[in-house]
């Protein structure tokens, strides 16, 4: 009697034990963005990051030389980032 | 794994682990090497070595160029605050300073090999290969023994970040704040860090942006306080001289180039760290190391291209790199990747035999980084490996030279090294008065006044910031009684100054470079 009421205090601290490491790990992951989230993140920011790399040619007439290996490789980065994005948006609410 | 494919595994991790041990022995002899050379090894560490000396004695680096001595320092004072009590021990010395270095290497390879270790499933093998991995890099073996600050910046950042992954998802508030400070600690030892604070902070938005957010302000606040003590202590010249001074011309070529130079030499751990970051984008929660590794090699790599920069911005990178394929081999072993169905075949049952391809890596990334001595004791491995001196007659470094901005360093010095430095300096003791050096190790060996930081005033002049009519007109009256030039890194009106009052009348050469010892011109002469 006296050894199963102990095995039962210690099931139960064990059981609390997990619990709190469950509840903790769960709150961990609601507590961060989704993959959605990042995702659209992504996107909008390579998006806008590819027009605003592009406007440069566009605002600033006076420049010379039109698209550089520069501007190329930071175009084709955006647009990487925005493709990366966009295909992490379907993931939906898996933590990120 | 059958029983004969688990005995295959083990010899081929044995011969892993030994020929990167054999690595790891060439760097401490070259460090060993290092520590009992009195001189500049590397362009500017004597400027590091004369910063410490002026930290030692309470005073700041960041000064007046206008004024003699015409010095100043672009480099944030941690490194240098750390190495001054050892001016006090020991007097102005390189021996320190490089030893620091090498510690930090080493301090930086433990962290790795305890992150790999905790995230990867306690495999102490794949643990001690990452770390060994790290040490290995060609670029990690130039730096990391010099009288130079990059590398104890490397290792703060690797101690921040590794200690951050684990405390933040914990709520561990005090793991989080000490691994902010290191950050901060990374930070004031050299700007690049910067890159790894942008990585931590976007990690943590990621991973819980409410606290984060409170972290970052307290993280901002406490680097901006020490900032604006910096620049109220120095009078503003802390802005101006490791800041302003400190945005240079980029080199489209020098970034392509050492990019290229980076995965040929790093390709067989880069490209399963590369396969690490996919597999958490899409399958699992994206780890600090992803996205350190991405921030680092991405703008780090871009940032190797500036003037003045070169292969050692790539070395946090390599730390990042070196955990994160650790943690990929590990999971892969242990099986606890969370593949979906369609790559099932990547778990460690059904690959099989395909799971000796993983030290096979690290032979190949062996290998491939592999750099001796080829003379003397070393001669017979050379033979065998069938590599000859590449960087000097008698060293082989499979590192070689591609473009401006890599490091033509790693070899062996001499004895004649020695003497060619020695020879220098008493060419400074025969004459009176201050002398001009590129170099501030000769003449801090004479006890003589360091005068100007050729790099620092060429950056200045280039941003406006330096007229230099006081050391002009001193060039000019003949006041020095020596100059001492090896890369002309002066600004163009003083090389045209010391062009008009003093001949070239002798060359020294030491260790890979011509040091051209110029004279006061008699009047008359040509």
């Amino acid at each position: 009697m006296y050894g199963h009421s102990i095995g039962a205090r210690s099931a139960a601290a064990l059981y609390s034990a997990a619990e709190s490491d469950y509840t903790r790990a769960m709150s961990e992951n609601r507590e961060g963005l989704t993959k959605r989230q990042l995702g659209i993140g992504l996107a909008i920011f390579g998006a806008l990051g590819f027009l605003t790399i592009l406007s440069i040619d566009l605002l600033d007439a006076g420049r010379q030389g039109g698209i550089g290996p520069a501007q190329s490789l930071a175009l084709l980065l955006m647009a990487a980032l925005t493709l990366v994005g966009i295909s992490l948006i379907p993931l939906g609410d898996a933590p990120a | 794994m059958t029983r004969l494919t688990r005995r295959l595994y083990n010899a081929l991790v044995l011969a892993a682990l030994a020929a990167l041990l054999f690595s790891l022995l060439v760097y401490v002899l070259y460090a060993a090497n290092l520590l009992g050379f009195p001189y500049d090894y590397d362009q500017g560490e004597g400027f590091e070595v004369h910063d410490t000396v002026l930290f030692s004695r309470l005073q700041l680096p960041y000064r007046d160029t206008e004024a003699y001595p015409f010095y100043a320092s672009n480099y944030p004072p941690l490194f240098h605050i750390m190495a001054a009590p050892f001016v006090w021990l020991f007097g102005p010395a390189y021996w320190y300073g490089r030893l620091l270095g090498f510690l930090a290497s080493l301090a930086a390879a433990a962290a790795i090999a305890r992150a790999v270790y905790m995230e990867g499933g306690r495999r102490k093998s794949i643990a001690a290969l990452s770390a060994l991995a790290f040490l290995s890099s060609n670029f990690v073996y130039h730096i990391g023994p010099l009288f130079r600050q990059h590398i104890m910046m490397v290792a703060f950042e690797t101690l921040a970040i590794v200690m951050l992954g684990r405390a933040f998802p914990k709520r561990d508030r005090r793991g989080i704040a000490v691994a902010l400070l290191l950050l901060i600690c990374a930070g004031y030892t050299k700007q690049l860090a910067a890159i790894s604070a942008v990585a931590a902070v976007a990690w943590m938005l990621l991973r819980g942006p409410k606290r984060a957010l409170g972290w970052t302000i307290s993280f901002a606040l406490a680097g901006g306080a020490i900032f604006a003590a910096l620049n109220l202590a120095s009078d503003g010249q802390w802005w101006l001289q490791a800041i302003v001074a400190n945005v240079n011309d980029f080199d489209r070529e020098q970034a392509f180039g050492l990019f290229i130079l980076w995965f040929k030499l790093h390709g067989f751990l880069l490209m399963p760290a590369c396969l690490m970051l996919t597999y958490e984008t899409y399958f699992d929660r994206l780890s600090l190391y992803s996205l350190w590794l991405a921030a680092t090699a991405l703008l780090g790599g871009i940032a190797s291209g500036t003037w003045g920069a070169g292969d050692s911005y790539f070395v946090t990178s390599i730390a990042a790199l070196s955990i994160l394929s650790g943690i990929f081999f590990s999971r892969i072993l242990g099986g606890s990747l969370k593949l979906p169905r369609q790559l099932r075949f990547l778990s460690s049952r059904s690959l099989g035999a395909g799971m000796l391809l993983i030290p096979l890596l690290y032979l190949g990334y062996a290998r491939a980084t592999l750099k001796l001595p080829t003379d003397g004791r070393f001669q017979g491995i050379a033979d065998l490996l069938d590599v000859e001196g590449n960087t000097r007659e008698n060293f082989y470094d499979s590192a070689s030279f591609l473009v401006g901005g890599y490091a033509q360093i790693g070899y062996f010095l001499t004895e004649q090294d020695r003497a060619a430095g020695d020879r220098i300096v008493e060419l400074i003791q025969a004459t009176d008065g201050p002398v001009l050096s590129e170099e501030a190790g000769f003449t801090i060996a004479a006890g003589r006044d360091v005068v100007t930081n050729p790099t620092q005033l060429r950056n200045l002049d280039l941003a406006g910031h330096f007229e230099g009519k006081q050391l002009i007109a001193m060039i000019d009256r003949q006041e020095f009684g020596l100059v001492i030039l090896r890369a002309l890194f002066y600004p163009p009106a003083t090389l045209e100054a010391i062009d008009r009052a003093y001949l070239h009348r002798d060359t020294i050469h030491m260790n890979g470079f011509d040091y051209l010892i110029l004279y006061p011109r008699e009047r008359d002469e040509d």
